[in-house]
């Protein structure tokens, strides 16, 4: 039986792109998660925890790896090798951690002889530290051959703002999540309608068991208190969803259960 | 017939607005719900960024395809006009009627794409449109400019030839200028996304629009994806005319479809030599624009996908020196370059082993303890860009001799200058051949800031060697005696399927490719102005990118194969009014090779 040319070239096509496709599924298979935000403002940080987060932040977020090296002589950026103790020596009249809080926030005010102007400012965006993590990579550097003195007062306050710019609005409420899960399951009787992870199963409403992924704070509170004026999932019947929760859930109940919202990632 | 050709375009007309209809069900119900902006929401089933990555991938493709097609048509068409030879014009027209059919597929999946962004990345929309609102309404109308440019271009054929042809291929080189102009505003948004310019850091615009389209990766962009679109086009061409010749009943089919492959080729060939310079500088002014994106790209987590790349790039490479090596056979004469062959094989083969050896390899924790690291003693000096530098343009330099070979193989230079000539000739390779080496080993010895530069007087040596060995090869063989004429047709069939295999590697390249240019954004939807703050904000590894590359590649292909089939209902029951004249080369007969 001669066997058809369309089917031959499809064939071999199929072979060729299937070939790829191994082999790319052969090789290391690396993800990029964006980064988590750290705060430590107003905890409880012992020097060595805080130690700890600076280097977490120095390999991830800060992507401080890629050009720097620890313990050898990296062809971008410096060794940083003993930079606790030789950052106090760099400028006149600058301390270590002045000079590593510069370096991190202004790095072409000085260069280390040999080493082309090419570090950004870490404290914007792509990179965007926030105080809290500039706070913990300069007690990391600090770390590294030197003392560990740095405060948080000693991070400028303005620092990392420019961050906020690009970064997800961030919204913390006063609510407990807890309560805000018996308020959905029992008094909200969401469960009647909608599924939240493991809580209900009811096809009538959204699943939201993701819903914060997806959504902003900002939605879930309007949708909750004007469900008609923030519009109707497609796929979901108009008007279902009742509109008297702004009054028959108190303040506290109210902000309770958008932060169980919250919290389904 | 009249009736069931007016049918037929009614239903051309019909399909898009059908497949709108259908899309628009998939969409949020409540044209209000966009108003209310919620940052994303969630496409069924498969989630918002597998539908717009397999949606933006495919209208790329089909996009890439319609704006590269016509540039080398129209070069094409003004041969055959001032030549006077039939089978040129054949070929243009050819050419033109694949991408006529493709074209309203194109627009279609670029409103898909469009509806695609305002109903699941609603802000995300919203900002860019803040940004480049005033591109949008030039970009309507040259789109309404092209298409109707083009149409008038396929249409007006017969109509406008003889004394009316200069007006023909005017028509053709405004439509041209039409799609380059609509590539360009394309990729000032997609530009922007990865290297946002002329706006503040909260990313309101300062000053005019133009500053967010002149951003730093827009140039490069604009000169690689237009040789890129060229490459591309010219691979799917020589790709259906492979797949024509092989299903070709007579001599006289086979050797058309055997011409419009090698013609189709020879355009992907010349453009593909160039396209890894333009490479480079893209390359180049990332990294000017933002070292961490540039480092993160060629160094960070993609690292492996440059493995990946070279391994396809050695593939076309090899695949296309083969079928001109396979091509020189059906070429009276050609027998006397057949000694270089192996040479040139050997010559690939280590460009693409040193270009596919991996800086670091994937080895157990033993090995990497008897190695002292993941780096290998000896293979790790080749995982370097000193060597796969050196490694590719000597590739190029030997493509380009198989070119120069295979133009020259029935030909024998009867000019009194010819022995100086090839002196000259051959000098320029070897020259430049040890200038690549001698920057590839100096590299070694040198601060990568210094190595840095190396590579332009590499690429400058290769290309210096290119254009001096044409100018004096033009002349040389000008009026050359002919050692006999070509046999277009008789060519192994193995042949056809490397111009398959070229086509379905350069189109898995360039999803490859897309993946790289938009995954090094990260989790931002505008670098460093707009985070990503979806579901969807991890960047998947390459594996999974490579399914969804090889499923989009086949979506692509059965798509293709669809539309060319129903063009070529067109051909059946009516008399070839571009067929019949041209018989570009039957078996014996033709003496170009070009």
């Amino acid at each position: 039986m001669r066997v058809p040319v369309g089917v031959k070239v499809s064939v071999f096509s199929l072979l060729v792109m299937g070939s790829y496709t191994y082999f790319a599924n052969s090789i290391p298979q690396i993800e990029s998660k964006p980064p988590e935000d750290l705060s430590l403002e107003g905890g409880n940080v012992t020097p060595a925890q805080l130690v700890e987060a600076g280097e977490q932040i120095f390999r991830t977020k800060g992507t401080c790896e890629i050009c720097h090296k620890i313990g050898e002589k990296g062809m971008r950026a410096p060794d940083l090798a003993g930079v606790g103790a030789r950052a106090a020596k760099r400028r006149p009249g600058y301390g270590a951690k002045q000079y590593l809080i510069e370096s991190l926030l202004d790095p072409g005010a000085y260069l280390v002889e040999g080493y082309p102007n090419i570090m950004p400012h870490v404290d914007k965006p792509p990179i965007g530290l926030n105080r809290s993590e500039l706070w913990a990579i300069t007690a990391f550097l600090e770390s590294l051959g030197g003392t560990v003195d740095v405060k948080l007062d000693d991070i400028p306050k303005t620092a990392g703002a420019a961050a906020a710019a690009g970064a997800p609005a961030e919204l913390k409420l006063p609510g407990d999540p807890k309560a805000g899960e018996a308020v959905f399951a029992g008094k909200g009787a969401c469960i009647a309608c909608h599924k939240a992870g493991k809580i209900g199963a009811s096809p009538v409403g959204p699943d939201l068991s993701q819903i914060a992924k997806i959504q902003t704070p900002e939605y879930l509170m309007g949708k909750i208190l004007n469900p008609a004026g923030m519009g109707t999932v497609a796929g979901y019947p108009k008007g279902v969803m009742p509109p008297m929760f702004g009054q028959t859930l108190t303040a506290k109940e109210y902000v309770d259960l958008v932060s169980f919202l919250l919290t389904l990632k | 017939m009249r009736a069931l050709r007016a049918v037929r375009r009614a239903a051309w007309a019909a399909l898009p607005v059908a497949a709108l209809l259908v899309l628009a069900s998939t969409l949020p119900a409540h044209a209000q719900d966009a108003a209310k902006d919620p940052a994303y929401r969630a496409f069924p089933i498969f989630g918002s960024r597998l539908a717009v990555w397999a949606v933006a991938q495919l209208h790329l493709n089909f996009a890439a395809f319609i704006l590269g097609v016509p540039i080398f048509a129209v070069i094409i068409e003004v041969v055959g006009w001032r030549t006077g030879e039939a089978r040129y014009d054949w070929l243009a027209h050819e050419f033109v009627k694949l991408v006529f059919a493709a074209f309203s597929t194109t627009a279609l999946l670029g409103a898909s794409l469009l509806f695609l962004f305002i109903g699941y990345y609603p802000k995300f929309w919203t900002y860019m449109t803040s940004i480049f609102f005033p591109t949008y309404w030039v970009y309507a109308l040259l789109f309404f400019a092209e298409t109707f440019t083009v149409y008038l271009w396929y249409y007006g054929w017969n109509w406008l030839s003889g004394s009316k042809k200069w007006l023909h291929v005017g028509l053709g080189v405004v439509s041209n200028l039409f799609g380059v102009a609509i590539l360009f505003i394309a990729n000032a948004w997609v530009t922007f996304m990865m290297s946002p310019a002329g706006v503040t850091e909260s990313g309101a615009l300062k000053g005019s629009v133009w500053e967010a389209i002149h951003n730093p990766t827009w140039m490069p962009i604009n000169v690689h994806r237009l040789i890129a679109n060229l490459v591309f086009g010219g691979t799917i061409a020589a790709a259906y005319a492979a797949f024509r010749f092989l299903n070709a009943k007579t001599d006289e089919e086979r050797a058309r479809y055997d011409w419009m492959g090698y013609v189709g080729n020879f355009v992907a060939l010349s453009a593909f030599i160039v396209l890894p310079f333009a490479g480079y500088w893209l390359g180049r002014e990332i990294y000017a624009f933002n070292q961490t994106m540039g480092i993160t790209m060629m160094g960070g987590f993609m690292s492996w996908l440059w493995i990946i790349q070279a391994i396809l790039i050695g593939i076309l490479f090899l695949g296309s020196n083969y079928y001109l090596w396979l091509g020189m056979e059906r070429i009276p004469g050609s027998e006397r370059y057949r000694k270089y062959v192996p040479y040139m094989l050997m010559i690939l083969a280590i460009g693409f082993m040193v270009w596919a050896t991996p800086h670091s390899l994937i080895v157990t924790l033993d090995e990497a303890r008897a190695m002292g690291g993941t780096h290998h003693p000896f293979l790790g000096v080749f995982g370097v860009m000193s060597a796969k530098n050196t490694a590719v343009n000597l590739m190029i330099l030997t493509t380009f001799l198989s070119y120069v070979l295979y133009r020259r193989a029935n030909r024998l230079s009867i000019k009194p200058w010819v022995l100086t000539g090839m002196a000259i000739q051959w000098a320029a390779f070897f020259v430049a051949a040890a200038i690549v080496v001698f920057y590839g080993v100096y590299g070694y010895f040198v601060e990568s800031i210094v190595r840095i530069g190396f590579s332009v007087y590499q690429v400058g040596a290769v290309l210096g060697a290119i254009a001096l060995v044409m100018t004096i090869d033009v002349p040389m063989f000008r009026g050359a005696r002919s050692t006999g004429v070509i046999r277009w047709g008789q060519i192994a069939p193995r042949s056809q399927y490397v111009l398959i295999l070229l086509a379905v590697t350069f189109t898995w390249l360039m999803g490859l490719m897309g993946f790289a240019r938009s995954g090094i954004r990260q989790y931002w939807h505008v670098y460093g102005v707009m985070r990503d703050t979806s579901v969807d904000a991890v960047t998947p590894a390459l594996g999974y990118a490579a399914n969804m590359i090889t499923l989009v590649t086949i979506v692509f292909f059965a798509l293709m194969m669809f539309i060319f089939w129903l063009g070529g209902l067109s051909e059946k029951g009516q008399a070839e009014t571009h067929g019949a004249a041209p018989v570009p080369a039957l078996a014996g007969g033709s003496e170009d090779t070009d």
